[in-house]
């Protein structure tokens, strides 16, 4: 494999552009995608998570990483589904039903994608037969599940019960997190998992498919 | 002392027979009188009724006609989400802005003429004829970055700063023109005090925030102090990398969320800057009891020294015990 360093550097940049057009430069030169994804992406999407976390990024650095490391997968997609290659895990994730805040939640999903994950995002607003029918459909082994507000955190709730109700709830991992939501919270209504910050959240997702 | 006169002598730098007490409520005032809060945020009658409910029995020493962050973007004609109790949302999917080209037919609004930013200023008149000879009446405007956000959607804004910087400044240069004429209409129906809310500036570092946010909440405050008021800049989330920033924006108080600590405020704005805040309002001041509010309001008496007006590091939740409530009141009231 050539040295495709550069998509590395593209994305921890926020360079989009240069990001795309060095994954289609890979792709004519006859590189794989799973490799390209783990070699230089993966760890480009590691190094942006940790400058986020040491406050050297800020959301809008880490939002132009993430808009790189989409440039440069989008070609690559239909190389690794062609592959057969597996995603590290796939998550449903998005903001609970009456909550329309959505920027924590998009830098996970940033991140989590950035770390090998497949990621279904609802968006704001979701009620939660859309958890349920997103986890039906895709087959995904963890739900992500953020709230802002202290009166939307019930929402959580209600999602989880709805899971176990469809008979769902088994089948997958459940991730909370938002800036009211604590570990307690988290204890309360029955989580796998609380992440404090973006960054936190990748780490408990790979713990949590480490664990089955 | 009645509250006007001990949070303008905290401004002043002069002695107060205790140290003034501003937490924000919101939610929590509205259901000290069981009004839902939508009643509260589209009636400033049920607005007033509560900010002097909760004042009257905690001792505050303002009120204020904070309620949500959708006034201005809404009488601008964006799309809002209602919920009956709980405050109202911006749609962000799809934001007003979303197209930057409209800014440039986007007409600055005239409060006056303006549903939701009148009723505002109609809340402020109220509680100045009820309240404004012994309370300071606290008006409320957004900030430069967190307008900006709410037209153009947070997400997209993030982007922008990296990708069309002239937009940007002309977008900030619209919404701080709007909040200057919001501010003075709130001034002349008899607000004391303008507070500034500024979340989304939280999200920057603080070279977005040097070269873009911070010369705008400068502009800003400058025209509302000029107005004869003070000024309370309030920024939720992270602010530990802007806080010098904050300190030279010419607020009077700058008012900290939790997750940067007084001590922290204090190292970077000097000593003479008066510092609110800021206990964590779901951990400590929800979540805990008596003993533990009380105890974090001492260490943050400690960090923040003489110049500090007690709060939560933002609004005080639904749900907080009123006996919570009762012990961030009685500290206030044991010091000075």
């Amino acid at each position: 494999m050539a040295d495709w360093d550069r998509l590395r550097q593209a994305i921890i940049g926020g360079d989009a552009k240069t990001a795309g057009a060095v994954a289609h430069e890979a792709i004519a030169a006859g590189e794989e995608a799973l490799p390209l994804i783990q070699k230089y992406m993966v760890p480009a999407m590691d190094e942006v998570g940790r400058l986020y976390e040491c406050e050297e990024y800020f959301v809008p650095e880490l939002l132009l990483s993430a808009r790189a490391m989409k440039a440069a997968l989008d070609p690559l997609r239909p190389l690794l589904a062609a592959s057969g290659a597996k995603p590290a895990g796939k998550v449903v994730i998005g903001t609970v039903k009456g909550d329309l805040h959505d920027i924590g939640k998009n830098l996970v999903a940033s991140l989590l994608e950035g770390g090998g994950f497949e990621v279904i995002d609802l968006g704001a607003d979701v009620a939660p037969q859309k958890f349920i029918d997103a986890v039906e459909t895709t087959g995904a082994n963890i739900v992500a599940l953020s709230a802002l507000l202290t009166v939307t955190m019930p929402s959580i709730k209600t999602t989880i019960e709805a899971l176990k109700a469809a008979g769902v709830r088994d089948r997958v991992k459940v991730m909370v997190g938002g800036a009211p939501v604590t570990q307690q919270f988290a204890d309360q209504v029955g989580a796998d998992a609380y992440s404090e910050s973006a960054t936190s959240a990748v780490t408990a997702a790979r713990r949590l498919v480490a664990a089955g | 002392m009645n509250g006007k006169e001990r949070i303008r002598a905290m401004v002043a730098g002069k002695a107060v027979d205790r140290l003034p007490l501003m937490p924000i409520t919101m939610m929590f005032a509205a259901d000290s009188i069981g009004a839902p809060y939508r009643r509260y945020a589209t009636d400033h009658r049920v607005l007033a009724e509560a900010q002097l409910a909760v004042a009257g029995r905690y001792g505050f020493d303002y009120v204020s006609v904070i309620s949500d962050p959708a006034r201005e973007a809404s009488d601008l004609g964006a799309r809002i989400e209602w919920f009956d109790n709980q405050p109202p949302a911006i749609v962000e999917s799809s934001a007003l802005l979303a197209d930057k080209s409209a800014l440039r037919t986007l007409q600055l609004p005239d409060p006056a003429g303006s549903p939701r930013m009148q009723d505002r200023v109609s809340g402020v008149a109220l509680l100045s004829a009820q309240a404004g000879d012994s309370r300071i009446v606290e008006g409320w405007v957004e900030g430069p970055c967190a307008m900006a956000a709410d037209l153009r959607g947070v997400n997209t804004l993030m982007l922008d700063f990296y990708d069309d910087e002239a937009f940007v400044l002309d977008l900030f240069e619209f919404v701080v023109a709007m909040e200057i004429a919001f501010a003075r209409a709130q001034v002349d129906a008899g607000a004391t005090l303008i507070g500034i809310g500024d979340a989304a500036a939280s999200l920057i570092g603080p070279r977005l925030y040097t070269k873009f946010v911070q010369p705008y909440e400068t502009k800003l405050i400058a025209a509302i102090r000029g107005m004869g008021v003070m000024v309370r800049l309030h920024i939720c989330g992270n602010t530990k990398k802007i806080l010098a920033g904050m300190g030279q924006t010419g607020a009077e108080i700058v008012d900290l969320d939790f997750l940067a600590t007084l001590a922290e405020g204090r190292a970077a704005m000097g000593d003479s800057q008066v510092l609110l805040g800021n206990i964590d309002p779901v951990r400590v001041l929800r979540d805990g009891t008596p003993e533990s509010v009380t105890a974090a309001f001492e260490e943050c008496h400690r960090q923040a020294g003489r110049r500090y007006i007690v709060g939560a590091g933002c609004e005080v939740t639904r749900g907080t015990p009123e006996e919570n409530v009762m012990a961030m009141a009685r500290f206030a009231g044991s010091r000075n």
